[in-house]
């Protein structure tokens, strides 16, 4: 591969996208209907991974158009939430078409400067590569020689593996050094509430014990699959096979944390809003921010969260996500964390008190990102 | 009379309609809990057991399945109330006791017409 400047990197991926859809538009603004994440950007056309290079995304090209990610040293939604997400909207823009000759694609994901990565960033890197174009994804054999071992460990639990038929582990079994453990991860698509059953048994059998008031945080789960199916990925335009969610936990034995992550790849529940029940009582609880807020992500994504509280019986549609509350409120310990596009909402309950934060970042994270954490025997 | 919604409907209700999926509120509703209430004699209940293997109720399933007998006008609020009695064992599912009661509290009698969502498809 031959090493470039910087600059004429930039200029390169630049101008291969152009050629990417096919539309020779210097910028191309992706319609409703059109664009897979499912909403209109701003500008996602030739010069967006031009200006994301300038904002630490590492990429390398080949003369034939394929793409090499180069992961960041820490991937979480947290204290690296902006470059985590940049990263994963790079994913998405490369990995989901079949590209024609010479078009800009996805050929590669480096992982060897991969240090850190949560249990969410995991899992939606996972679903995000899941959707890689299957006739790229299946010729390719992970070449983990240069991971480091926490985080090859990792993705080995998660199950990241079985996406690729040229599975490296096929065959053996690793074992952890780590406190930290994960359970396979579980997709499903829409109605497939069942299969949280195998969420219970799988960290019942890493935990070596139930967990108390499990069932709020299945009426959780639950609530946010018959979400998938009613909002997430309720326009024409998602295919039948990518209407999916992805689900995983994760068990410190040090610190006795649980952490269940839920995420779903539709188009978000601020986007989603203006089209549900509730959005005629919305518009009157967002009259009351500065008009510059109403819109956010982050205050629709609030609306949502605190209508369904006070959803009634004329309007009895919205309640479901308050049901995402109660797991942490029965512990009464732990948050719930919902980020959706540039939204975060996050619930918690620490010395007995209830606090709620909202917060508005500047890249979106593309579909819904459940999180609860609590510890176990607190 | 008596329901074991666990034994008797499904073990994974949720959801609210046909194509939610294979335990709806909607089919809950039409093909087991009117029926039954239909059935009951003059000051008779219906007592139903909640938990028994039944992992959740969320609030979509509630919502449609004993709520929707009040919207779609099949019974008022308060002759509902007075028809169910709840029964179980883990001492949680009081929180879905509560759930219940609340939403059909809150219901509107008769405030839509149902139109069956199998028709859609």
């Amino acid at each position: 591969m031959k090493k470039i400047s910087s600059r004429t990197r930039s200029r390169d991926v630049a101008r291969s996208l152009v050629h990417r859809s096919g539309n020779l538009r210097s910028h191309t603004t992706q319609q409703v209907g059109r664009s897979e994440s499912g909403f209109v950007a701003r500008s996602t056309g030739p010069n967006w991974f031009g200006r994301q290079l300038g904002f630490g995304l590492d990429l390398d090209k080949s003369d034939g158009g394929a793409i090499t990610i180069n992961l960041p040293e820490s991937m979480n939604f947290s204290s690296d939430y902006e470059m985590t997400v940049l990263y994963l909207m790079a994913i998405r823009r490369l990995a989901i078409k079949k590209p024609h000759k010479k078009q800009a694609h996805l050929a590669m994901v480096n992982f060897s400067g991969l240090m850190r990565i949560s249990t969410s960033a995991a899992l939606v890197l996972t679903a995000e590569l899941s959707k890689w174009e299957d006739s790229i994804r299946q010729k390719l054999r992970p070449e983990i020689n240069n991971w480091q071992f926490d985080i090859l460990y990792k993705f080995y639990e998660l199950g990241f593996f079985e996406l690729f038929r040229n599975n490296p582990f096929e065959g053996t079994e690793a074992e952890s050094s780590g406190s930290v453990q994960l359970v396979r991860y579980i997709k499903g698509r829409t109605g497939d509430t069942a299969m949280t059953r195998q969420l219970k048994a799988a960290i019942g059998k890493v935990v070596g014990d139930g967990i108390d008031k499990w069932v709020f945080l299945n009426t959780g789960l639950s609530e946010a699959i018959t979400n998938v199916t009613h909002h997430a990925y309720n326009y024409e335009w998602f295919r039948s096979k990518d209407k999916t969610w992805y689900l995983t936990g994760s068990y410190n034995s040090e610190s006795k944390e649980l952490k269940i992550v839920f995420y779903d790849q539709g188009i978000g529940i601020p986007k989603s809003l203006p089209a549900s029940d509730i959005w005629e009582r919305a518009l009157k609880y967002l009259s009351s921010f500065p008009s510059i807020e109403r819109r956010r992500d982050a205050t629709m994504l609030k609306a949502a969260v605190e209508l369904s509280r006070t959803s009634t019986g004329e309007d009895d549609r919205g309640k479901g996500l308050q049901d995402l509350l109660e797991f942490v409120r029965q512990r009464n310990e732990g948050y719930l964390s919902i980020l959706s596009l540039k939204g975060l909402y996050k619930f918690s309950i620490e010395g007995g008190r209830e606090r709620v934060k909202s917060v508005h970042f500047s890249n979106p994270l593309y579909g819904t990102l459940i999180i609860w954490r609590t510890v176990l025997d607190a | 009379m008596e329901l074991n919604i666990g034994a008797d409907f499904s073990l994974d209700p949720a959801g609210r309609y046909y194509a939610d999926g294979p335990a709806s509120g909607e089919q809950f509703r039409e093909l087991v809990l009117k029926p039954l209430l239909e059935k009951l004699g003059k000051s008779e209940k219906l007592l139903i057991t909640l938990d028994d293997g039944v992992e959740s109720y969320g609030s979509s399933f509630i919502s449609e399945g004993f709520g929707g007998i009040v919207k779609y006008g099949y019974m008022s609020s308060e002759e509902l109330l007075s028809r169910l009695e709840f029964i179980y064992s883990d001492e949680d599912y009081e929180f879905f006791e509560g759930r219940i009661r609340e939403i059909v509290s809150e219901a509107k009698f008769g405030s839509k017409e149902y139109l069956s969502s199998k028709a859609d498809r």
